[in-house]
């Protein structure tokens, strides 16, 4: 998908990354990487300032653990209010996919 | 080559000293992590593949300070209009204290008091319209992805605003000092004198503390202006 396209959608991709559990800014880029099945090609540390900006808006909750490498990382979690965000934002980004959907529909042309 | 990497981040980081050491260790955390995830026995080849995939710092800088400067011109606009209500509260509450404990003023100051209460209450009125529209201003922009050329000319609107208020509120501060000094100058001294003194304790407070945030949104901003492209 187009870099610029994605940069404007990346706060919900996040947050749905983010939503089966806590995780660490490496785990979330292998987590979107994972469920678009590559399909967003984003330059890896675009990731942490959407983060960093999530967290101070209060939709995720942020906090220091030391890993089994022995190394202190940070790790991510959705708040009530990043919940109730990313439920909004999958419902208008529903509606929103459906109705380009309907305008699409019947626009391909057939093949000779 | 990884050190070398976290140290042009936390060079471009330089705006927000605070950020840059955490998101040093953040990403070096993330960096190491890559790097035992590649297979790979070059190491050199797989520290090149991991660093060309986390992507440029300055590009990873520009998208901090747009998100960091705008969070922070956000915070300096709402705290001048709350310290601008703050010196009002103390003026009345001023005024209300002379009306229980009566200091008058002396005849011969009276027309110089009149001249400077005017210039007090267009000063007043003044720093709370600029910081009233400073505050809508920037609460109404959208931050940027990146720090935009654009976003840049927006904060400095914004600053221009600030300073506007703040100049205008020290006028009004020093007009009241003024006022106050007239006041108590030749009154016989009381215990009574310790309310106006410390409310103008509270005015100047207030004026040095919206200074003191402007002077921090400014001097981040131009440690930042690199990472936009020039005016």
């Amino acid at each position: 998908m187009e870099g610029e396209m994605l940069k404007g959608h990346l706060d919900m991709i996040v947050l749905a990354a983010l939503a089966p559990g806590p995780a660490h800014g490496y785990a979330v880029i292998e987590e979107i990487k994972r469920r678009s099945a590559g399909g967003f090609d984003l330059p890896e540390g675009t990731i942490y300032p959407v983060l960093h900006r999530l967290e101070q808006a209060g939709l995720l909750a942020g906090r220091w653990v030391t890993a089994d490498s022995g190394r202190r990382r940070r790790v991510y979690e959705l708040t009530r209010r990043g919940e109730r965000a990313l439920a909004e934002r999958r419902a208008v980004w529903k509606q929103f996919s459906d109705a380009i959907g309907s305008l699409f529909k019947g626009t391909g042309r057939n093949p000779a | 080559m990884i050190s070398d990497y976290l140290e042009r981040l936390a060079r471009e980081l330089a705006f927000d000293p605070a950020l840059a050491r955490r998101m040093r260790r953040e990403v070096e955390d993330h960096l190491l992590e890559a790097l035992e995830s590649d297979a790979s026995d070059d190491r050199l080849e797989a520290e090149r593949r991991v660093l060309a995939r986390f992507g440029s710092p300055r590009a990873i800088a520009s998208q901090f300070a747009a998100g960091s400067l705008a969070a922070l011109a956000r915070r300096v606009g709402f705290a001048a209009v709350l310290l601008i209500g703050a010196v009002f509260v103390v003026m009345k509450a001023r005024i209300a204290w002379y009306g229980v404990m009566p200091v008058p003023l002396a005849n011969e100051m009276r027309a110089l008091a009149e001249l400077v209460l005017s210039i007090d209450r267009w000063a007043f009125w003044l720093a709370l319209l600029a910081a009233a529209a400073g505050w809508v201003y920037i609460d109404s922009r959208r931050p940027p992805e990146d720090f935009t050329r654009e976003y840049r000319k927006q904060l400095r609107r914004f600053s221009a605003l600030c300073s506007a208020a703040t100049a205008a509120l020290a006028v009004c501060v020093a007009a009241d000092a003024a006022l106050t000094l007239l006041r108590l100058t030749g009154a016989q001294w009381s215990v009574g004198f310790v309310v106006p003194l410390f409310s103008m304790a509270i005015e100047l407070a207030c004026a040095g503390a919206l200074a003191s945030w402007l002077h921090a949104m400014v001097r981040q901003a131009s440690r930042a202006a690199h990472l936009s492209p020039a005016l």
